[in-house]
């Protein structure tokens, strides 16, 4: 044995030893810790959409009976009905109640449960944000990777356009596709969601492109930059010097460790076509939520105002749950909780 | 004897600048260990990558780079893959940065194998088992399993090593790979790429600007400097008869271990002076986010005379710096005493009005002068800050001063209102020493001021450092990882492991007769020439 020896001994003992605590239950405590912090945000969110009812100016109950003079009986009677004589915690509690329960209350203008109300429509606004998902993933990506390789022309190239493109609003784009693929060249339908199935995609491609492309334009310049960033990286090289072809190195070094913050990127913009979907539902004439909620906000029917708002902050809090739950899957140092470089 | 690797004048710029590399010729040859001796900026990287067809890109070149036969310059891309996978293979500086952290290290092992030598899973992963174990890790199993933050630094390099003998390549190429590791744990790298390059026969290319390390690896040596090749032969002919100046600058720098070569006359005996930092039961632990402590500092002990100097030696993890920074109060003591000049130091959270006061008798110097001074700031206003917070002194003033102060550690007026971008690392850490002693210290801290300097570099700091001690009376504590850094510099020497002083004493004592374990393990691994006797065996 030479000295040398000696010391190599503990150096295998050293990092075990600094994690044999605690070292099963970390992953379980990581997914607990982030689940709490779900349900935390979705009761702050709860109170925050319940009470700003109040913030908003006019009665619903006289808002009911508009173009009548409202008898105060007939008033009384409205207000009990929706049990807005309550105090407001107590509303609160039974509205929360009721969520938890699968009862939303009713609506005030569609004389209806809210449930129901928002179940005929809810389906077609969740596939124009998975079809523009699929869009903005797929586009995004490609762009990004196409840009990250090819340095010089082709990198100036596509981040001009995807400047370009993400300068668009929305309703501008669509009415451009519009006029591009439907009327000039007539391949896809302007209007409608068209019966399900295929047909529905084929009614909803317009729509949800219109909808992802200035995302499309974020998602490509986050993939771009990403991958920059870990093209200089030394383990990049290091993949290269062992003969790994161009593909390899790309798709198992560069972009497997870039997909960190471009997943986060992702998951944020995703959840937020839930809002945007809203001007583009009205120019497609889709009967989705997003117009629902702007019909909904103008004749101050809360209830299904609310229930919209927590359907769409619930989407949002649980993407990015997932997204962080995900995230140590893609960079282990996360879960160990060691610096991440 | 066929030559493995042959460049011969290869050139390497880009285009409307200077070359980098300038007709470079070198050769190894089957089986030889050749070394490739330079400071940062020589083409040392560049030289050996081009071995393996890697080009920076939009660089432009010419000559010749033959391995085995295949001109890297002008192979085709599958000729290239073909030769990096079976033929020529390389170790990086920095394992951390060099093995993909988000993948395992079964997974790094096997990708090679899985894809280009059709092996199975399983057969892939019993031959990376069987290589790991070869280079000497223990549980090979389980460690294919780990991800490489698992791993400590010297674990991870023998990954790296065993993943560039997996195809049994005929060329190993080397580049700097213990420099990012301790002192012990690069003896236990060297000792290992010794053992396989021998007896796998293998021809290995060793880029270093660590002469020693070159000497204690190598039969042959190239000299680079400025992308030329000024000298070459026998590692043993030009260590200890170089024929180029240059060489024998390089040779001179290379710090080491010198045992009472006057170094202790500097500490004042006899009189016993009152001490000017006393440290007794100093201890500090970290609470980790996740519970659990770790222990940094376990009841220091010690006092520094006025006018001492005292170097703190240990590796990475042993607790030196969390001292160092303790000292200057950047952290705050778990438990124990420090005085400073009679006034014991609160354990809080020091008042901005305190640090202010402390700040005129204690300074310090940080290892990478790229980061410790702020980049917008011209250099000569940097020091004159100092000047116009501790000293008071007006603007005009405090600017002559700084002129003053710089042109004694050797920046020119010229250079007052350079960016510190615009200076080399050497000058940096001038500057960086100068606002130090701009506020008039008694006390210098240098917390391995000296480390991420090339060797002439080093040596130059170091001239000055003792310079100005003996000028200025200044105390001084050194805190580094090389004994032979110390051994110049300080008549005192403190040994630290795993966060306790293991042994403390005059310079030439400990370095001579080691009392403890750890010391003499550290001062056995200091590579030695292979030219000298083996080491002793503890």
């Amino acid at each position: 044995m030479t000295a040398t020896d000696h010391v190599q001994a503990p150096a295998p003992a050293l990092p075990t030893r600094k994690r044999e605590k605690g070292k099963a239950t970390r992953p379980a405590m990581y997914i607990l810790k982030k689940l709490l912090a779900l349900v935390l945000t979705l009761f702050v969110a709860s109170l925050a959409v319940f009470f700003s009812r109040f913030l908003v100016p006019g009665d619903p109950a006289r808002f009911l009976l508009r173009g009548r003079s409202p008898k105060p009986e007939a008033l009384e009677e409205i207000t009990r009905q929706f049990g807005l004589d309550k105090p407001a915690w107590e509303q609160y509690l039974n509205w929360l109640g009721g969520i938890l329960q699968g009862d939303w209350g009713r609506s005030l203008t569609y004389r209806q449960d809210v449930s129901d109300v928002l179940l005929g429509r809810l389906p077609t606004t969740l596939q124009l944000v998975a079809l523009a998902a699929v869009f903005i993933t797929v586009l995004g990506l490609f762009a990004g990777i196409v840009a990250s390789l090819n340095k010089g022309f082709g990198d100036r190239f596509i981040l001009i356009t995807l400047t370009a493109a993400g300068a668009v609003p929305p309703f501008v784009a669509a009415i451009a596709l519009v006029a591009l693929f439907s009327v000039g060249l007539g391949w896809f339908p302007s209007f409608g969601s068209g019966d399900g199935g295929w047909d529905r995609i084929w009614h909803l491609t317009l729509p949800a492109l219109a909808l992802g492309i200035t995302y499309i334009a974020m998602v490509a310049r986050v993939t771009r930059s990403s991958m920059n960033e870990q093209l200089l990286r030394e383990h990049v090289e290091v993949a290269t010097s062992r003969g790994l072809t161009r593909g390899s190195v790309v798709a198992r070094h560069v972009l497997r460790n870039a997909l960190g913050p471009i997943l986060t990127v992702s998951g944020v913009l995703v959840a937020g076509l839930l809002v945007s979907s809203a001007i583009i539902e009205r120019t497609f004439g889709l009967s989705g939520i997003g117009q629902l909620l702007v019909q909904s906000i103008d004749r101050l029917d809360f209830g299904v105002v609310q229930a919209i708002v927590m359907v769409v902050v619930a989407a949002f809090v649980l993407v990015n749950t997932v997204v962080d739950l995900v995230q140590p899957l893609i960079d282990p140092r996360i879960a160990a909780g060691t610096e991440s470089r | 004897m066929s030559q493995l690797l042959q460049i011969e004048n290869f050139t390497l710029g880009f285009p409307g600048r200077p070359p980098l590399l300038e007709s470079v010729s070198l050769h190894v040859n089957d089986g030889e260990a050749v070394a490739l001796v330079g400071e940062s900026g020589s083409g040392k990287s560049l030289t050996t990558r081009a071995a393996l067809g890697l080009f920076p890109g939009g660089s432009e070149s010419s000559g010749l780079v033959s391995v085995q036969g295949l001109d890297t310059l002008t192979a085709s891309k599958q000729r290239l893959m073909e030769l990096r996978r079976r033929h020529a293979s390389m170790i990086f500086q920095d394992p951390r940065a060099g093995i993909n952290p988000v993948r395992t290290v079964g997974d790094f092992l096997t990708e090679t194998l899985l894809r280009f030598d059709g092996l199975s899973r399983a057969e892939a992963t019993e031959r990376a088992v069987k290589q790991l174990e070869q280079v000497g890790l223990r549980r090979a199993g389980e460690l294919m399993d780990q991800h490489p933050h698992q791993l400590s630094g010297g674990m991870l390099q023998r990954v790296m090593i065993a993943a560039a003998l997996l195809n049994s390549p005929d060329l190993l190429l080397c580049d700097e790979p213990t420099t990012a590791l301790d002192v012990t744990t690069q003896a236990g790298i060297v000792k290992l790429l010794r053992e396989q390059q021998q007896s796998r026969g293998m021809g290995m290319l060793f880029i270093t600007h660590d002469l020693n390390l070159a000497a204690s690896l190598c039969e042959r040596v190239y000299v680079l400097r400025r992308g030329e090749v000024v000298e070459h032969g026998p590692t043993r002919a030009v260590f200890l008869t170089p024929e180029q100046d240059y060489t024998r600058q390089l040779v001179e720098a290379t710090p080491v271990i010198e045992t009472g070569a006057g170094s202790a006359s500097h500490a004042a005996p006899g009189l016993d002076p009152a001490p000017l930092l006393k440290v007794s039961g100093l201890s500090k632990t970290y609470h980790l986010p996740r519970g659990g402590m770790v222990t940094a500092l376990d009841g220091a002990e010690f006092s520094l005379p006025e006018g001492g100097s005292l170097g703190i030696v240990g590796e990475s993890g042993s607790g030196k710096s969390t001292l160092a920074r303790l000292v200057v109060a950047l952290e705050t003591a778990t438990a124990g005493e420090l005085t400073l000049r009679d006034v014991p130091r609160p354990r809080r959270p020091l008042k901005a009005s305190e640090r202010k006061a402390l700040a005129k008798d204690v300074q310090i110097v940080f290892q990478d002068p790229y980061l410790s001074l702020d980049p917008r700031i011209p250099v000569g206003n940097a020091v004159a800050d100092v000047f116009r917070l501790h000293q008071k002194q007006g603007r005009k003033e405090a600017k002559d001063s700084a002129r003053n102060l710089l042109g004694r550690v050797g920046i020119g007026p010229e250079r007052f209102d350079a960016l510190p971008r615009a200076l080399s690392g050497g000058q940096r850490q001038r500057v960086a020493l100068a606002k130090a002693l701009a506020a008039r210290p008694r006390l210098l801290v240098l917390d391995e001021a000296t480390s991420a300097l090339d060797v002439s570099v080093q040596a130059q700091v170091l001239e000055l450092v003792e310079e100005l001690r003996d000028q200025l009376g200044l105390t001084i504590l050194f805190v580094t990882h090389d004994l032979a850094v110390v051994s110049r510099l300080c008549s005192e020497i403190l040994v630290m492991h795993q966060g306790r002083i293991v042994e403390q004493g005059p310079t030439a004592r400990i370095l001579e007769d080691p009392g403890d374990d750890y010391t003499r393990n550290l001062i056995a691994s200091r590579p030695r020439p292979l030219w000298d006797a083996e080491p002793v065996t503890a």
